[in-house]
């Protein structure tokens, strides 16, 4: 049950009410609707922040649900976990991503541990980021790319931070399909 | 000329203002609660209503960013604004920056309330005190006991203290001559000019939709006036209503009141987005 009134098309305030037209946008819009002068800038910076961009979707759900179960946000470990089998990662690397796995289990890729490395030590972990692990995610990844992951992993947070203050609800489709990949 | 007269607000809000787009007239809502609780209140104003005020602070500061960006005229309605005592005093602060209208019900006006009252007589300053009926018991049906007897005491002692007074007339339907004419002259007899005494429909939210009564009425029936509360900004007066308690949104412009540029710019987007001269159907006002 959310703490806050999730808005519908009927009460959706006007500069919100595009976001309700083809239907229940889900739970983060129709909580932040009812600020309804943040909604356009809060989707505009998570929008590009969390699409493929030029680090591509696999690296991007890299960030997402790592961030997500690093921060242990329910609502968006449930999301992420199908975004992320949609667009290809197996189950044990999602479930390496959990942190039900040993990471090197899901993820042989010495460059994709390096990014994994760099995710951790943002969301994972508090102050200084040790120079080894920018030196090694700078070994595989470009600036422009850490740079774009960076945003994504702070994008999440604040994604996990509001959905898990606000018990924002897992929608019924998605826990049936989780059910159903033994993914609960 | 001094410098005030000479003021030409310049920028998006001004233009559209100037050319028609937007109203120019910004409404407050200065507090929720009421000494009434009218069958058709829009905010389900009550003696029990949460208070929900503006502060003197933020009503005077809404009216000069208000003729900074454009707008031409301020009007302030609750609730009933006369049960803040601090009230007359932030009006007469208010309209050195624009015109007024104080909507209220006209059921306050004695003894220390009367003279705070009386301190608006000014030329750029209408108190719009509701009458629906000239009868008493078609009247106080809707507004309440006794409220008939107080208005009619009320306007005379207003206007004997020269201050200007326009009378609204709320109906859940067209009113026949029968009806509207005597009331016509009861309010002509007070000196209150004809343009000063409006006629509009019930509309059809906060507590008159939970009876049914009045006119529907969605965004583009509703003047686009901007409309600021404790709750936020609003799509019209009409739009910061209460239904069973809670408020309702589909009008919220922002959460953000101040500074008005926030609201008065979404406001602007929202009206961009309708269809022109869509607000004159229903006749609200």
């Amino acid at each position: 049950m959310s703490r806050v009134e999730l808005l519908d098309a009927s009460t959706a305030p006007l500069p919100a009410q595009q976001y309700f037209a083809n239907g229940d946008p889900g739970p983060i819009v129709a909580a932040l609707a009812t600020v309804p002068e943040l909604l356009g800038p809060a989707l505009g910076f998570v929008g590009p922040a969390l699409s493929a961009g030029a680090t591509g979707v696999r690296a991007k759900e890299f960030a997402i649900l790592r961030t997500s179960a690093l921060q242990g946000c329910t609502y968006c470990i449930h999301a992420h976990t199908t975004v992320s089998l949609d667009v290809g990662l197996t189950t044990d690397e999602v479930r390496a991503l959990r942190g039900e796995l040993p990471l090197e289990d899901g993820f042989p890729s010495p460059k994709e541990r390096a990014l994994i490395g760099w995710i951790d030590a943002l969301a994972g972990a508090t102050g200084p980021i040790p120079d080894d692990v920018w030196t090694q995610a700078r070994a595989h990844w470009g600036e422009h790319d850490l740079v774009e992951i960076s945003v994504a992993v702070g994008a999440t947070m604040f994604l996990n931070r509001f959905a898990t203050g606000f018990q924002l609800p897992t929608a019924p489709h998605v826990l049936d399909r989780l059910a159903a990949e033994g993914l609960s | 000329m001094t410098l005030t007269e000479s003021f030409v607000a310049q920028g998006p809000i001004a233009d559209a203002v100037r050319d028609g787009v937007l109203p120019g007239r910004v409404w407050l809502y200065s507090n929720y609660h009421c000494n009434l609780a009218c069958s058709y209140c829009l905010t389900e104003s009550s003696p029990r209503s949460e208070r929900r005020e503006l502060t003197a602070e933020q009503m005077i500061a809404v009216a000069e960013q208000s003729k900074e960006l454009g707008f031409t005229a301020l009007g302030i309605t609750g609730g009933e604004p006369f049960l803040l005592p601090w009230l007359p005093d932030a009006v007469l602060e208010m309209v050195k920056s624009l015109p007024l209208v104080l909507l209220n019900n006209g059921t306050l006006f004695v003894g220390d309330r009367l003279e705070r009252a009386a301190k608006l007589a000014h030329p750029d300053i209408a108190l719009q005190i509701s009458l629906d009926s000239h009868l008493s018991d078609i009247n106080d049906m809707a507004r309440g006991p006794e409220n008939f007897a107080k208005v009619v005491a009320s306007v005379p002692r207003l206007i004997e203290r020269g201050v200007r007074v326009r009378i609204a007339t709320t109906t859940g339907g067209p009113l026949d001559s029968a009806h509207l004419d005597p009331l016509k002259a009861l309010v002509a007899s007070w000196g209150v000019r004809a343009e000063d005494h409006l006629v509009r429909p019930i509309v059809r939210r906060g507590r008159a939709d939970e009876l049914g009564l009045g006119v529907h009425a969605i965004a583009r029936d509703i003047p686009s006036e901007l409309c600021i509360t404790a709750d936020g900004a609003f799509w019209g007066s009409f739009g910061p209503t209460v239904s069973n308690g809670r408020l309702d949104t589909d009008l919220l412009l922002t959460r953000t009141i101040l500074p008005l540029s926030v609201p008065a710019n979404a406001l602007l987007a929202a009206v961009s987005g309708m269809p022109e001269g869509a607000d004159a159907a229903l006749g609200i006002r």
